[in-house]
């Protein structure tokens, strides 16, 4: 069931992908009521398969984070007509899906220590925190794009499809200002989880030494947009350079521990 | 009883002669009036820069004399007006209102102003309208709605002036609260401030060589005025500049701005430069935050816009066909039950009267022989109306009743429509 209900998902997530990039290979843009439609269907199937995962390893993960990332997809587009992020989070979701069913989400993994709600608090602000990151990246990504083509005078696709500058500049300050304490609160969770529950944190030195660098990457990025009021292109860069670190830590410790179950 | 519609527009009369047809609101009841006094049992004036055009229902062809003639005296030394004119008649009058709306038949293809001058015209001639026109009305603005809402044909800017506003909406989102500053005094300075305004923009600084030109301007748009010198320090804190003066180079040079958009902490500033030759010196264009745009950049904005929209005309069409289709079937129904009464009722009287002489010479006939006699004329005469009714309401249900209806009322010699 739960195999199912992720491959649908995948099928809409896959097919809103393409309707959203279609005018990138001269297609016409689709109709809006099909590229909101189709990824809400697909979040809505998404929220009962996740429901029904136990939240522990790399493959639940990613589902999750591919949920989340949608729904702050749709959320904004609702908000801030931010309609261009799909052209980021509908693919890159598509792809965690795709990711997350290669890995294999087994059901019924370690339901007892799963189920435990300190635990599922922890992922859950986790990987919001992380795909609110992933967001703001995302915006600021779309901003230096959207900045370079206004500023060179093209008015191509880019120019057409993306939001304005300043809605950009909004959407980043919010997902960066905000996914910053929801990651730290997600990452305090699990230290008390794994005090009061594991009997202690049984994490190897280069993780916490490479995980505070990250927070401290990301602390400077929120720093300098609430404290230095940097904004536009240098707050974009500030935001990539702090999802940048997010990954390359990651990826680093993987390398660096392969198999661990942990994910971040 | 018929749909006409009479005017002129953007394609059939120069600018000159469109000022002079062009009817203010308050204008609109008299000439209404004039016309309705002429016989026409409904009438809607839609009076825009582009069009002055009387939608009229009518019986015969008084009321069109009348609307040529109210437009004759506007025109100097008693021109013809109908020399500029054009008449859309039934079924065609529907689908050029309707393409109307939809902004097909503008000057700029697709433009939306004109879905708010139809309502505009409607609402100001609704004393003299009719259910037909109301009703017809109502449904241009639907499709209007339908057109934009259904198709790409609105979508993009396809003026200098609006690609202006498009250009700086992708900079800063929302306009509503910005500020402007206008260097120049000329229409065109003027043209582009107030698409800006019509956006929310606040103009508040006019700027130009000579300070009572400013002023004028300055008046207009509720700003303040000022000398060209003045000018400059609000680089450091305007939001938008628009440039369109008469200067023969170049006067936003680098050295007049850079310092004072140094001090802008980061936030963009948009120049329009609008002027040809143009005012802004292209280096500016290098200082951060600063986006500038000229006059070719704009229009190759507003000509990607129109070649856009032009792909979107045939779906555009086939929706003013189907709302035609629908409107004619409407109106062709309306008349039909009233003339097939009337038609019934003249055939009655006919039978009547035929088979009352017919009985005055079959006096000698039994009363139940008489009987079967008018039960026989009856039953002649369903047959007769049996065929004929069953057509016009089959054609009305087409939208084809409207022919029909006046061929039967001459063939039978019927009153007059209503």
């Amino acid at each position: 069931m739960i195999l199912t209900l992720h491959i649908l998902a995948l099928a809409l997530y896959g097919l809103a992908t393409a309707l959203t990039l279609a005018p990138f290979v001269g297609l016409p843009v689709a109709p809006r009521v099909l590229t909101i439609g189709l990824p809400c269907a697909g979040a809505a199937i998404h929220v009962v398969a996740v429901s029904r995962l136990t939240l522990v390893g790399l493959a639940p993960a990613l589902s999750m984070l591919a949920l989340c990332l949608v729904l702050l997809q749709l959320a904004s587009e609702r908000l801030l007509r931010g309609s261009a992020v799909a052209f980021f989070t509908s693919p890159l979701a598509t792809g965690l899906v795709g990711l997350a069913l290669l890995i294999g989400l087994a059901p019924g993994a370690e339901p007892s220590a799963g189920r435990n709600a300190w635990f599922i608090l922890h992922v859950a602000l986790s990987v919001l925190g992380l795909a609110l990151l992933a967001l703001a990246f995302i915006a600021a990504a779309l901003y230096l794009l959207q900045f370079r083509e206004l500023k060179a005078r093209r008015f191509g696709q880019v120019f057409q499809l993306f939001p304005p500058l300043e809605r950009l500049d909004r959407l980043n300050r919010f997902a960066l200002v905000a996914g910053f304490p929801t990651l730290t609160l997600g990452v305090l969770l699990a230290l008390g989880y794994a005090v009061r529950f594991a009997g202690g944190l049984h994490v190897g030195k280069a993780q916490i030494v490479w995980g505070l660098f990250t927070w401290v990457v990301l602390g400077w990025a929120v720093w300098v947009r609430l404290v230095r009021h940097w904004a536009g292109r240098r707050a974009a860069f500030a935001s990539i350079a702090g999802f940048s670190a997010v990954l390359l830590v990651y990826l680093a410790l993987k390398l660096a521990e392969p198999g661990a179950e942990r994910f971040l | 009883m018929g749909i006409k519609v009479l005017g002129v527009n953007h394609r059939t009369a120069p600018l000159e002669v469109r000022e002079r047809f062009a009817h203010g609101a308050h204008e609109v009841p008299a000439a209404l009036a004039r016309v309705m006094a002429a016989g026409a049992s409904g009438g809607v004036l839609l009076s825009t820069c582009n069009r002055t055009e009387f939608y009229l229902v009518l019986e015969d062809e008084g009321p069109a004399d009348a609307v040529w003639s109210l437009l004759d005296e506007r025109l100097p030394e008693r021109g013809r007006a109908s020399k500029y004119g054009y008449i859309v008649r039934d079924r065609d009058a529907v689908r050029h209102l309707y393409r109307v709306s939809a902004g097909l038949d503008s000057m700029i293809l697709g433009e939306s102003q004109i879905q708010g001058q139809v309502r505009d015209a409607w609402e100001a001639s609704r004393a003299h309208a009719g259910p037909v026109l109301h009703r017809l009305f109502q449904t241009a603005l639907h499709v209007g709605a339908r057109v934009r809402t259904e198709t790409a044909v609105g979508a993009g800017t396809a003026s200098a002036a609006s690609a202006a506003v498009a250009v700086a909406g992708k900079i800063f989102g929302e306009l509503a609260g910005r500020s402007a500053l206008v260097l120049g005094a000329g229409d065109m300075a003027e043209l582009a401030a107030t698409c800006l305004v019509d956006e929310g923009v606040q103009v508040s600084l006019v700027a130009n060589r000579t300070h009572e030109r400013a002023r004028v301007i300055a008046e207009r748009l509720g700003a303040r005025a000022l000398t060209l010198e003045e000018a400059w320090p609000h680089f450091g804190t305007i939001d938008i500049a628009l440039c369109s003066t008469a200067a023969p180079h170049a006067i936003v040079t680098w050295e007049r701005v850079a310092p004072v958009i140094a001090g802008r902490s980061g936030r963009p500033l948009c120049i329009l430069d609008l002027a040809v030759p143009r005012d802004v010196d292209p280096a500016v264009a290098q200082l951060e935050n600063v986006f500038l745009y000229d006059v070719d950049d704009l229009q190759t904005v507003a000509a990607q816009a129109t070649a856009r929209r032009r792909d979107e005309v045939p779906a555009a069409e086939r929706i003013v066909e189907e709302e035609t289709d629908l409107f004619w079937a409407w109106y062709g129904g309306l008349g039909v039950v009233p003339v097939i009464k009337e038609f019934r009722g003249r055939l009655e009287q006919l039978r009547a009267a035929e088979l009352e002489r017919a009985m005055r010479q079959l006096g000698h006939l039994a009363p139940e022989d008489r009987a079967r006699v008018e039960q026989f004329s009856h039953a002649l005469l369903n047959k007769f109306l049996h065929q004929p009714t069953v057509a016009l309401k089959e054609a009305a249900e087409q939208g084809r009743g409207y022919g029909l209806l006046e061929a039967i009322r001459r063939l039978f010699g019927l009153g007059p429509s209503e």
